[in-house]
């Protein structure tokens, strides 16, 4: 690996500005779980990383009115251990779980997860269905974003290139939401995920979330699928009604699938059809209310 | 035949590395910094077939800290090829590149840093040419040739009348089986330096066969045995992944360049375009009697060599070796061919064509049984092969009993009463079967050196390089045993071409049957020489003397081997050498016949397979091994359950993929390895000590038997749960899902 500068800013205004100057050759570094791989590879290449695990107070977890506040070099691990993010947000230290490996949850963060855009990433499809958004600060002061609104293509991001992710806010579901991710493949990064949030009012489905990723550069939400989900009955699907067919088979069809080393385009449609129903039927085998 | 007690021999000993290993302590080649060393960094060929145009050197030599550039240019004064059986890789890529991440140019700099900087500005023109992409494109006659044309090897052998056979009997089979091409890694990628000086050459190298390094050194750069010295310490795993010469000509040169000592350590990266295992095509027609006696087999095969010869010649020979099976086949021909291909040169990997032979052999037997309505078990015990009958015409004949062997692992697994029990929807479980026997043990020479020492302790000297099997640990037990003192008392030397004597190699599961002969010897040869010292001292004669726990005894007298040791030199200090010689002619007889043993593989796995997916999950699998003599038990399973998990690889994930030449998966994240979960929840090893082995004690090897049968007894469970038999590895979802969906499964 090419040697590189550390730079180490105590605020977030120091970082935005020393990524401001840099003008491109620096890049933020937390983690470094992604970043350092694609620096040894020779894949990038950068004069100066800056490092914000030195900004103090930025992996902070903390509960804002409904919603749990992420700070940005909090690390996988940080977020699954966490006790409000357990209690409030059980699906979220799930996922958290099943990222990687304990080496990776350890000292790859949350943020920098969604600010590498990998394709393959377990939160930013689930953090779709939460609805989460991201707060985002520059040099001329901060702005939030939804977090869809994050990825914009394989390994790009609409931040600017003297802006930086400082946290990310996640809205608990509402009471009676019953919410599964799941995920498949064989190689280390998973080859697709599913995350499904079911609001059920008196045996119906009221509202519905579905995020769809890995199988495309960018997760998406699922609007068609949701939209056929409203209104039907739970036991109906949880015995196997047509809808349940009809929301994989557009998902499937939405999902834009492209073929990689995961698999061919059909394969990855078969398992986006596949995996949509046995998530809705996790989901909505959880009765007890909450997501977990 | 009275059973002899042993102290050390068939107890799982605490390895004599435990301590160094568990506190960090062992010392790995890249823990080692010599004086005034440069480093090493490596600028390779993008391109996976070209003619090298020009080399511009200049600015990267101009850099300061960079000590000197190795190009072609370079290799005068010296021999400039090197390889086991045919020297056709250069040093550095001479005039022409044969796959993408050649060495085309190496620079020493006074760090790392600086060395990266320096390969940016070597400038290379390059003329592309046509790319040559697997086994179908290396036989195309219309492809560019690789060498001088894209053949590297044939073998071939035939008895019977194998063309009457197939006419005579009542059915023939033809099928085509393919492997994939997969790499070892050894967690420890390929680490050399290197220090090339006026009066002599020093290596220190993670390889397996040292003195075969040795040989290769002297020989390219015009020197005397003597005068190379390399020196092999910890070895970070090797897998056949460092057997011969690697990087190690290379590192030289650049340091008889620079004019300094030289380190080279490369990436993983690296490390999957230096060496790998030969993908493999094979097919056989086999012939049967309606009442499943097969009476014939032909096979043809096909293994990808890459770039260059490697091990290509031998691995071509065993393809064929083992790819008949281990059945009585009175009619057999076989034909195998090594090609050229613009890929990772491929070279020795544990047990080497073995899985690929065994993978099309065991595939196809099931294949046959099914078609006659026999159950795939009774079929192969029907046409096994006996105890003391030959499995090879001219070879050695088989040393134990097949049908005993499969019946155990059968029995254990619970094969006779298996049921698939309640699955989910979607979800069908399956039992498969296979069996092996590889021709191993490689050439039957070693030495050993054991010094006995005043205070009763003693220092073995052995060739044999530590990668993890734990060869000190059992030639430790050995020597113990024979000298009769504590296992504590011994301490091994091991691999260092200046202090030990010459040893072949560390591969082909050789080092306990024939490394552990040479140390027997040679602690007999010492306790020879202690049992006449003391017939002396008690004025007996040395059939009278016992000799147990460090001391001499006669009729109720005992006196300390130190004493003994003392005594003979007239004072305090003094020692005995002992030493073994192990040649084909050795005194046992055991060692005359080609191969020195037959190494049995057996295996009974249990699948569970997503139909909706294509996901297989292996659920219990349980391999046999014969030691002959397990010297060190929990050694014994390691080396199997380790060969076994190694063989889950090829068998569900790993693939190293290539597009246009160009390698697509060099990295740990996207070449997907084994790891704990996916070890099946029963995994078993079962051991027979049939004590029939040529090594000490009735030993023989086992490093390499867990490997072979994994994977088709995996897919024959497969076949066994859904009906659809799959020919190509691995068995990943996608592609079981294919399978299944053209068969309508899903």
């Amino acid at each position: 690996m090419r040697p590189f500068r550390l730079h180490e800013p105590t605020t977030v205004q120091e970082a935005a500005s020393a990524l401001a100057d840099a003008g491109g050759g620096a890049a933020l570094y937390a983690g470094g779980t992604e970043l350092l791989l694609a620096m040894k590879s020779g894949l990038l290449a950068y004069d100066t990383l800056i490092n914000v695990k030195s900004i103090s107070g930025l992996d902070a977890i903390a509960a804002d009115g409904n919603s749990i506040v992420i700070g940005a070099s909090a690390t996988h691990s940080a977020v699954e251990h966490d006790p409000l993010v357990r209690d409030r947000l059980p699906l979220l230290s799930e996922v958290e779980h099943g990222v990687a490996n304990l080496r990776v949850r350890n000292v790859g963060t949350l943020a920098g997860n969604l600010c590498f855009a990998e394709p393959h990433s377990d939160p930013a499809t689930l953090l779709l269905v939460y609805e989460a958004e991201l707060d985002v600060a520059g040099p001329s002061g901060s702005r939030r974003i939804a977090v869809g609104d994050l990825q914009t293509g394989s390994y790009e991001t609409s931040l600017g290139p003297d802006e930086l992710l400082t946290a990310v806010r996640v809205p608990a579901f509402q009471a009676g939401v019953r919410a599964a991710y799941s995920k498949f493949g064989y190689h280390h990064r998973p080859t697709l995920g599913i995350a499904a949030a079911l609001a059920v009012e008196d045996g119906v489905v009221a509202d519905a979330r579905l995020a769809l990723g890995c199988v495309s550069p960018v997760a998406r939400r699922l609007s068609r699928s949701e939209d056929v989900l409203r209104g039907e009955r739970i036991d109906a699907l949880t015995e196997g009604a047509s809808a349940l067919r009809e929301v994989s088979r557009l998902a499937s069809e939405d999902a834009d699938a492209v073929e990689d080393m995961h698999g061919g385009v059909d394969y990855k449609e078969h398992l986006v059809r596949v995996f949509m129903e046995r998530t809705l039927l996790r989901a909505l085998a959880k009765n007890g209310g909450g997501d977990a | 035949m009275t059973t002899r007690e042993f102290k050390t021999v068939g107890t799982a000993v605490r390895r004599v590395d435990a301590d160094d290993k568990l506190s960090g302590r062992a010392q790995f080649t890249g823990d080692i910094e010599v004086s005034g060393m440069a480093f090493c960094r490596l600028v390779t060929s993008p391109l996976p077939h070209a003619r090298i145009m020009s080399i511009d050197a200049s600015r990267a030599r101009a850099l300061p800290g960079v000590y000197a550039v190795l190009t072609s240019a370079e290799l005068v004064n010296m021999e400039t090829h090197y390889g086991s059986d045919k020297k056709d890789r250069p040093v550095i890529a001479i005039d022409k590149v044969r796959f993408q991440g050649e060495p085309v140019a190496a620079v020493a700099a006074v760090d790392l840093a600086t060395a990266e900087a320096a390969v940016e500005l070597v400038e290379v023109e390059y003329e592309e040419l046509p790319t040559v992409t697997g086994i179908d494109e290396a036989l195309d006659p219309s492809s560019e040739p690789v060498h001088e044309s894209n053949f590297c090897h044939e073998y071939g052998y035939e008895w019977g009348d194998v063309d009457s056979a197939f006419r005579e009997c009542d059915r023939v089979f033809e099928d085509t089986f393919e492997f994939p091409m997969v790499y070892h890694y050894a967690m420890e990628p390929h680490t050399c330096i290197a220090s090339y000086e006026p009066d002599r050459i020093r290596l220190w190298t993670s390889a397996q066969h040292p003195f075969l390094v040795q040989a290769e050194i002297a020989r390219l750069f015009g020197r005397q045995l003597d005068q190379v010295q390399v020196v092999v310490p910890f070895v970070g795993g090797g897998y056949g992944s460092k057997s011969y010469t690697k990087i190690e000509p290379l590192v030289t040169a650049l340091s008889r360049e620079a004019g300094r000592p030289v380190r080279l350590a490369l990436s993983v990266d690296e490390a999957m375009r230096t060496v790998r295992r030969h993908a493999a095509r094979g097919t056989i027609r086999t012939g049967v009697m309606n009442d499943g006696t097969i009476v014939a087999r032909e096979c043809t095969g096909y293994v990808d060599t890459g770039g260059y010869t490697d091990n290509g010649v031998r691995v071509t020979e065993r393809f064929g070796d083992r790819m008949p099976g281990p059945y009585a086949l009175a009619n057999v021909r076989v034909k195998t061919y090594g090609l050229f291909t613009n890929s990772t040169p491929a070279g020795s990997f544990r047990s080497i064509g073995g899985p690929q032979a065994i993978w099309v052999c065991e595939s196809q037997i099931d294949v046959v049984a099914h078609a006659l309505g026999m159950a795939p078990f009774e079929f192969r015990v029907k046409n096994l092969v006996r105890e003391g009958e030959e499995v090879r015409r001219g070879r050695r004949p088989i040393e134990g009993d097949l049908e005993y062997a499969l019946r155990r692992v059968a029995d254990e697994f619970g094969w006779d009463s298996w049921t698939s029990g309640p699955t989910p929807p979607g979800v069908k479980r399956g039992i498969g079967f296979a069996c092996g026997v590889t021709n191993s043990g490689a050439s039957p020479t070693s030495t050993s050196l054991v010094r006995f020492h005043a205070d009763g302790s003693a220092t073995v000297y052995i060739g044999s390089a530590e990668m993890g099997q734990g060869s000190r640990s059992v030639m430790a037990q050995i020597a113990a045993e024979e000298l009769r003192i504590p296992y504590e008392k011994i301490r091994v030397v091991a691999s260092d071409t200046s202090a030990v004597p010459w040893d072949r190699s560390t591969g082909s599961s050789r080092s306990t049957t024939l490394m552990g002969l040479a140390v027997h010897d040679a602690a007999i040869d010492i306790r020879q020489q202690l049992l006449d010292l003391a017939a002396e001292h008690f004025e007996a004669f040395p059939e009278e003397i016992e000799a147990e726990d460090g001391r001499a005894s006669f009729k109720g007298e005992s006196v300390a081997f130190a004493a003994l040791v003392r005594n003979m030199f007239g004072g305090s200090g003094g020692e005995l050498m002992g030493r073994g010689y192990v040649t084909p002619k050795h005194a046992s007889g055991k060692l005359r016949q080609d191969p020195v043993f037959w190494e049995v593989s057996i295996g009974a796995a249990e699948v569970e397979v997503d139909t909706a997916t294509g996901e297989v999950r292996l659920l219990r699998y349980y391999s046999i091994s014969d030691p002959g003599k397990a010297i060190n038990p929990k050694q014994v399973e390691g080396q199997d359950e380790g060969a076994a998990m190694q063989a889950i690889g090829h068998t569900l994930f790993e693939e190293m993929l290539y597009e246009d030449g160009q390698l697509l998966n060099p990295n740990l994240v996207d070449y997907r390895v084994p790891i704990f979960t996916d070890l099946p929840h029963e995994f078993e090893t079962v051991l027979i000590e049939s004590g029939n082995g040529p090594g000490p004690y009735g030993a023989k090897g086992v490093g390499e038997g867990g490997i072979v049968c994994v994977a088709p007894a995996v897919a024959n469970a497969v076949f066994n749960a859904t009906g659809v038999r799959i020919s190509t590895l691995p068995l990943t979802p996608e592609r079981v899902w294919r399978a299944l969906h053209e068969a309508g499964q899903t």
